[in-house]
């Protein structure tokens, strides 16, 4: 059952190889799961300069000593940076992503903290009709993140706009 | 104004403590609240934001390409859009978890472009589980310089309640 699939590489020339990533806007169907790598392992100072880039002002995220005297007993990795890596580990196989649109739902199932590696899966829910004349159409997919016990930690539904074939803004040989 | 939209807390004479937060007792439904300060989307920010989540997409990492797709303006990614959500944390900063966000919408943000914050409290219910906390249901949006709503979400929160939680013995 096992095989390989998907080119990730252009033949441009005689033993040359150009790096190619992502699925055409064609190739995605429902049911489609993708689990993406690497994972990422997150630290604590990951947490805290995450807060300091968007300016968070919560200490649970940053103030160790408060997070001990919580139910948790050390600082909660914040929520953007779960939502921000888990999109961005994804990026190989949405590689040929135009945009997102919207995230329909942003469910925080368990706690994440500094050590913890989490990894990406995603699912294909809906792939939508389009124009002729469009040069991208649109994907919903689930976003699940999984921690190294394989507890699923969080999971997202959000909708994406793709390159259709022959639609990338280089040509098709540069990317 | 409620007790705890004051900002500190005078713990005995002329010394005071810096507080986070409104009590989950002093939030009430069809409040809003606008947050401060504003979030400026810089070249700077937006590209090693993008890098710093492990997102090699070239829409970010090749502005070549970039500008190919999003014309002459650097396209702030939308994850980071939507991380400037915490911008709210001086209003929620008693939060004890998020639990979820609906209903996310993300128009096209540019380098240069700033946001501002608002968010309206839609729902609260004291948790029967945890009764030291409570449950927040809160409506935000963000718009830009120009006025124009760029990013929209509902998200539901736990916070902790007036006089328990882990503040005293922390120091807060």
């Amino acid at each position: 059952m096992e095989h390989l699939c998907y080119p990730g590489y252009i033949r441009v020339g005689d033993n040359r190889y150009r790096e190619r990533y992502g699925l055409d806007f064609e190739d995605f169907q429902v049911g489609q799961v993708f689990k993406h790598r690497p994972g990422v392992t997150i630290s604590q100072q990951d947490n805290v300069e995450e807060c300091i880039t968007t300016f968070n002002q919560a200490m649970i995220h940053f103030d160790s000593n408060y997070a001990a005297q919580t139910e948790f007993k050390q600082p909660l990795i914040v929520t953007t940076l779960i939502v921000s890596r888990l999109m961005g580990m994804t990026w190989k196989t949405f590689n040929r992503r135009k945009s997102i649109l919207e995230w329909k739902s942003i469910d925080m199932l368990a706690p994440v903290f500094g050590g913890d590696t989490l990894y990406a899966e995603s699912e294909i829910l809906f792939v939508g009709a389009t124009s002729k004349d469009s040069d991208a159409g649109l994907i919903e997919l689930a976003v699940h993140g999984i921690n190294q016990d394989k507890v699923k930690t969080n999971e997202m539904r959000c909708s994406m706009l793709i390159f259709k074939r022959d639609h990338l803004p280089f040509s098709a040989n540069n990317y | 104004m409620k007790d705890s939209f004051s900002f500190l807390r005078e713990v005995e004479p002329n010394v005071f403590i810096e507080t986070y937060g409104v009590d989950f007792e002093d939030f009430e439904v069809g409040q809003v609240f606008e947050h401060r300060p504003g979030h400026t989307f810089s070249e700077a920010s937006s590209l090693s934001y993008a890098g710093n989540v492990f997102d090699l997409s070239p829409g970010y990492a090749d502005q070549r390409y970039a500008r190919r797709v999003y014309g002459d303006r650097i396209k702030v990614s939308e994850t980071f859009v939507l991380s400037a959500m915490a911008l709210t944390t001086k209003t929620f900063g008693k939060v004890v978890a998020n639990l979820s966000v609906t209903d996310c919408k993300v128009e096209p943000v540019y380098v240069g472009d700033t946001l501002y914050f608002e968010s309206a409290i839609l729902g609260k219910r004291k948790s029967k589980s945890r009764p030291d906390q409570g449950l927040l249901h809160v409506s935000s949006r963000a718009h830009n310089q120009d006025g124009a709503y760029v990013l929209s979400f509902e998200r539901k929160l736990l916070v902790y309640r007036r006089n328990v939680g882990p503040y005293t013995a922390a120091g807060y």
